[in-house]
């Protein structure tokens, strides 16, 4: 592909409006999880800032840009401040090949999703840089657990996706998608459903979230890797989480749901519906589910889901011969 | 091997059983009072202990029952009761309570002999100092009895013991 002027205008507005993205979903996600959780428990959330609360995330975030950064002693400070930003730039470039919509889609490129599980690596490295830099003992065992639990999920994630790689003979995100159709029985989740299966839990572990939180576990851990930050390192952890979710749940969208194709009309709002619906699902399942212990999250992913989805490469790969 | 699989596969239903009761809930309604627009009813808070307070007198409401016997100042295990005697008779010349030392553990409402103090059930107690929660309650007690007389009456036939 030749990366004309026209090309990198792209990019550069892509960019742009991703970081956008990133801002607007994580207000709107704050929002919503904790309306959730409120609903959940009986009880109305955030209320008294604005009609229904809604003005309080941005009072929250507008809290978290005023408060001083405050730099323990014996902190490599180097490392301390490359963590954040390290977290943060990369979901940059983690969003550009994903197609939101038919003509939405920043770089068209044929490995497509190689790119994004490649640099979805960066998330783990600013874990465990924040982690080491912070010299706290809460930190370190945070990143550690971060980065056995990230390695870990990342094994049967990639399975799953290979599954639908495999199907469709294409690691272009765009013709995954040309390929599904309009109706829920023509998307891959009906041919592929253990791959979804696996992929969605996957998904849970990738991005730290609760049942499988281990991370930034507050009763044992206080804060995990992020303990010793605050006010805008914080802010671009808290950031960088919430665009890695809806990064995961654009990419099961677009392999699984059939991406922006949907009934009635294709377009860009069906990857945010189905997106944003995975997402309430993620939520629904923090406030539903108690944390797991470490070895109980380590058993599920190599005993059950490895296997599981290197049965399901084998089966798929076994009918497309037999197809073929 | 094969009971492992049946025992996860019992386990993926239960996840589903939990999703269930969380989405159910989700879509009950609240049982939050927004407090300053609304109260809480008073019925429910009839169990609510709070501060002690005295129970007003069968025959006057302002006067109290107690007869300055102490026991209550013993009982007490955060010492936050003081209770004087007027010279010449069994009443009270001053019941000084500090709440900030108090467990709410009715160990003073046991071991009154004559029933003269109870819990209140106000909610709503807020102090800005801790000399706010050093309360006077023969003070309290006049107070109430001045603004409702009748029903306090009432309210003390019916605790009376």
């Amino acid at each position: 592909m030749a990366l004309s002027l026209v090309n990198f205008v792209v990019v550069i507005a892509a960019v742009l409006l991703i970081i956008g993205l990133m801002v607007v979903n994580a207000v709107i996600m704050v929002y919503a999880e904790r309306k959730t959780a409120g609903f959940i428990q009986r009880r109305p959330g955030p209320y008294e800032v604005g009609p229904w609360g809604t003005v309080q995330a941005i009072c929250d975030s507008m809290k978290l840009l005023g408060k001083q950064i405050f730099i323990p002693g014996n902190v490599d400070w180097i490392l301390f401040f490359a963590a954040p930003v390290l977290a943060f730039f990369p979901v940059l470039l983690l969003f550009l090949p994903i197609p939101f919509g038919p003509y939405l889609t920043a770089l068209k490129v044929d490995e497509g999703i190689l790119l994004i599980l490649a640099f979805a690596g960066f998330g783990v490295i600013s874990n465990i840089l924040a982690g080491w830099a912070s010299n706290n003992k809460y930190g370190l065992l945070g990143a550690a657990r971060a980065v056995s639990q990230s390695v870990a999920y990342e094994i049967p994630m990639i399975m799953a996706l290979l599954g639908v790689i495999f199907l469709t003979g294409s690691m272009n995100l765009t013709q995954i998608v040309e390929r599904q159709g309009a109706w829920p029985w023509q998307w891959n989740l009906a041919v592929q459903p253990l791959a979804f299966f696996i992929y969605v839990v996957s998904m849970v572990g990738e991005t730290n979230r609760a049942p499988f939180d281990l991370p930034e576990a507050e009763s044992e851990l206080t804060a995990g890797f992020h303990t010793e930050y605050s006010g805008m390192g914080f802010a671009l952890f808290f950031l960088s989480e919430y665009a890695n979710m809806l990064l995961v749940c654009c990419v099961c969208a677009t392999f699984f749901l059939g991406g922006w194709r949907g009934p009635f009309l294709d377009g860009f709002w069906w990857t945010f519906i189905k997106a944003y619906a995975l997402m309430m699902f993620i939520v629904w399942i923090r406030w539903t589910f108690p944390r797991v212990r470490f070895d109980q999250l380590l058993n599920i992913n190599w005993k059950w889901l490895l296997p599981l989805s290197i049965l399901n490469l084998w089966i798929t790969a076994v009918i497309l011969k037999f197809v073929d | 091997m094969i009971k492992a699989i049946i025992d996860n596969i019992k386990g993926l239903y239960s996840l589903l059983v939990g999703l269930s009761i969380t989405g159910r809930f989700f879509f009950s309604p609240q049982k939050t009072v927004h407090y300053p627009r609304q109260v809480v009813d008073p019925e429910i808070l009839s169990s609510y202990r709070g501060p002690l307070e005295l129970v007003p007198g069968e025959k006057d409401p302002a006067q109290s029952r107690c007869i300055c016997c102490q026991m209550c100042v013993r009982a007490c295990p955060g010492h936050c009761l003081t209770v004087t005697k007027e010279a010449g008779s069994k009443a009270p010349a001053a019941y000084l309570y500090d709440f900030t030392y108090c467990c709410l553990c009715a160990a003073c409402v046991e071991s009154c002999p004559t029933g003269a103090i109870r819990f209140s059930h106000k909610v709503y107690l807020v102090a800005d100092s801790r000399q706010a929660l050093h309360l006077d309650l023969l003070a309290d007690l006049k107070v109430r009895a001045s603004a409702a007389p009748a029903s306090e009456s009432a309210a003390a036939e019916q605790t009376g013991t």
